[in-house]
């Protein structure tokens, strides 16, 4: 029975979600998941059949598919295509005004690393290391189109945002079904493996096909980052809410990190909802708010921002946002919609100005 | 006409249910009374044909090839690649498309052998492919005519003029049609379906059946069809008089090369354009009609298949409909 349990668990694929050593479940089997997708849900894979495509065939195939989309290269340190024909945005369509009230596109990056930064006082900083991942704008959908004809309040709805898709991370489309490659038949972009949308207003609309890079931050401003947190798996209450549990020893019986009490008596005498109690830890999407961009490179599309709680694991998928927090909002105009000017060839690193850059004489404290 | 009793148990089960595939596919719409009495005179002719023989000879097949080579003892004019490949294995009907006799006469799966000969039967995943595929590239011209015969209303007009030799690096199967209008800008659903009548075909498992007849009953076969009338004397002048039909479901069409046995061997079908070629008349033009398709069993990824989509809708360098047909007499016959 345990043997057939840890089987089941060996055969699951877990990805990135940690495991912990094998527990005796009960039911001997793993529930299945119970998905009710939405109805535009494509699928994105398709069934990987051998084609028996000669080997001649298949490298001709690809070079049709590379004068289509651009021979694949290393863009920025990201496996990408390099496509002559993206248009990038055109400067003479001009910066369009801002106001605080516009929103921005966002982007989709990855989490690559963190390590620490200093200030020139002295002061240590943790940053995460976001970088920017291949991104292009797919699609954009002015209110009408991307709202749901249902009213859902009868306030009017004054934020008249559209919605822009924008995909990251290029793959080769043999491997996608056709219905998802259909999403970028009309932009002109070789398919991606990621897309999400970002409420913009419709000044902050792009023409499908325009890349996002670093140069749309700025530093000292301020993101929101969204990701999926880590998979804990199914976690005891000391970890997933903090409780003290109980002594190590002095005659403690059974009970070290178990929750103790779960309630009172009297007139509401049950378990109240919402108690804490143990269950499945992580793989939620959280947004943290507020973060400020240290430090970025135009080079490989890299920004360095506060702290090292950014949710997900190392290399995983977050998405970055100007943040909405009142005090650390953009209160000068962004490059708006996008970054359109020169990129700077010499790909130094922007650096806050209190930061310590590495290259800089060492920081010495003075005596007092 | 009497039939003796002999002769009536000969009757393979197999030539009743092509009877019956006939009778259960006429559609009664306009046009439909040349059509089935086309179909009418083609299998008198079919009965006529088999009742001439006669005295029934054995002849020795020496059938070569997978699970081993046997000797097999056969009807001489009566019995067809498909007979004997019912001896092998109902693998072997299903699969193969198409009869190598001698090692270099492509010969039709139903099409009655003449003498002892050894055969070889040829699916489409041989080592040297080349016949098989030029006999499925020209069974989808003949398809597509079928298909297009029922798709088009009866306010169309439509006729159908021709197709010319398989070309496969061309890219595409081509049809060339006579229509009542000369500005049809076919528009994608209009492809699609089309496309959908081909895929019906295959599903329906029509057998393709041959008939070698002599011009003068062609003629009367063919009397209703303008464009058939004209080119049956260059036809029939090409090979002493007579001339070779074939038919699906109810559909007969004129056309020198083998088929392939049934129309189930179509897989995947795009029919991809259609390009107006000349106007024909006053009111009418000529159009090519152009598709690519894989045989069954194939299956091939949307982007790769995409691309031979995109092929197979330039214009194909085929003769055109219009152009006379003596100058392009020596292309088609090499």
């Amino acid at each position: 029975m345990i043997q057939s349990v840890v089987f089941q668990l060996s055969r699951l694929r877990l990805g990135s979600c940690i495991v912990p050593s094998p527990q005796v479940r009960c039911k001997g089997y793993l529930s299945r998941p119970r998905l009710r997708n939405p109805y535009w849900n494509l699928r994105k894979e398709r069934t990987n059949t051998e084609d028996f495509v000669t080997a001649e065939n298949q490298h001709f195939v690809n070079e049709l598919v590379y004068d289509k989309y651009g021979t694949p290269a290393l863009i920025k340190s990201i496996q990408a295509h390099a496509n002559k024909f993206i248009q990038t945005y055109d400067p003479e369509d001009g910066i369009r005004p801002w106001s605080p009230h516009t929103r921005r596109c966002g982007v989709i990056a990855r989490k690559i690393g963190q390590y620490p930064l200093w200030l020139k006082n002295g002061k240590k900083v943790r940053t995460t290391l976001l970088q920017i991942a291949d991104n292009h704008v797919i699609k954009y959908m002015p209110h009408e189109e991307c709202r749901p004809q249902k009213n859902l309040s009868r306030v009017h709805n004054s934020n008249q945002y559209g919605c822009l898709l924008v995909g990251a991370e290029s793959t080769n489309p043999s491997m996608l079904t056709k219905e998802y490659c259909g999403i970028f038949r009309d932009a002109g972009v070789v398919p991606k493996k990621n897309i999400m949308r970002f409420m913009v207003s419709p000044d902050g609309a792009l023409a499908p096909g325009t890349p996002l890079n670093i140069s749309r931050f700025r530093v000292g401003e301020y993101v929101d980052v969204r990701g999926k947190t880590v998979d804990h798996g199914f976690q005891g209450v000391v970890k997933r809410h903090g409780y003290k549990g109980m002594p190590a020893s002095h005659g403690v019986t059974k009970t070290h990190r178990r929750p103790g009490n779960i309630g009172g008596g009297g007139e509401k005498g049950r378990v109240w909802p919402g108690t804490k109690m143990p269950g499945h830890m992580g793989n939620r999407w959280r947004v943290l708010k507020g973060l400020r961009i240290w430090r970025t490179n135009a080079k490989y599309n890299v920004m360095w921002v506060q702290g090292s709680s950014v949710p997900g694991p190392t290399g995983g998928l977050v998405y970055i946002y100007d943040t909405i927090l009142p005090l650390r909002k953009l209160k000068q105009a962004p490059p708006f919609p996008t970054f359109c000017g020169e990129v700077d060839t010499t790909f130094e690193d922007i650096w806050y100005e209190q930061m310590h850059k590495f290259k800089d004489e060492t920081i010495i404290y003075k005596c007092d | 006409m009497t039939m003796s009793a002999t002769k009536l148990h000969k009757i393979s089960w197999c030539a009743l249910r092509q009877l019956q595939q006939y009778r259960t596919k006429a559609n009664f719409s306009a046009g439909s009374a040349s059509i089935a009495s086309r179909n009418e005179l083609f299998t008198q002719e079919q009965r006529r044909q088999r009742e001439a023989i006669g005295r029934i000879d054995k002849i020795e097949v020496r059938y070569l090839g997978l699970p081993e080579d046997v000797t097999l003892v056969m009807n001489n004019q009566i019995s067809t690649p498909f007979n004997c490949a019912q001896h092998l294995s109902e693998g072997h009907c299903r699969r193969s498309a198409l009869a190598l006799i001698d090692g270099s006469v492509p010969w039709d799966m139903h099409r009655p052998l003449q003498e002892s000969c050894t055969l070889q039967l040829l699916n489409f995943n041989i080592s040297e492919p080349h016949v098989v595929n030029k006999a499925f590239w020209r069974t989808c011209s003949f398809m597509l005519g079928a298909a297009l015969t029922r798709v088009f209303k009866a306010e169309a007009k439509l006729q159908l003029h021709s197709f010319p030799g398989p070309n496969i690096k061309s890219g595409s199967f081509v049809h060339d049609i006579v229509l009542e209008t000369q500005s049809w800008q076919p528009t994608k659903s209009e492809m699609r379906a089309i496309s959908a009548e081909m895929i019906k075909l295959a599903a329906q498992d029509l057998r393709i059946e041959r008939l070698d007849v002599q011009q003068e009953l062609a003629q009367e076969m063919f009397k209703d069809s303008k464009y058939k009338s004209e080119q049956l004397p260059s036809i029939a002048q090409q090979s002493n008089g007579r001339v070779t039909l074939y038919r699906l479901g109810d559909h007969i069409d004129i056309s020198r090369g083998p088929m392939v046995a049934s129309t189930h061997f179509l897989g995947k079908c795009t029919v991809g354009a259609a390009h107006k070629v000349a106007d024909e008349g006053p009111a009418g033009a000529f159009y090519r009609i152009q598709g690519v398709a894989l045989p069954c069993g194939f299956k091939l990824n949307h982007v790769a298949y995409g691309f031979l989509e995109e092929r197979s809708q330039k214009l194909n360098p085929a003769r055109l409909p219009h152009e006379p047909f003596e100058e392009h007499q020596q292309m088609q016959l090499s």
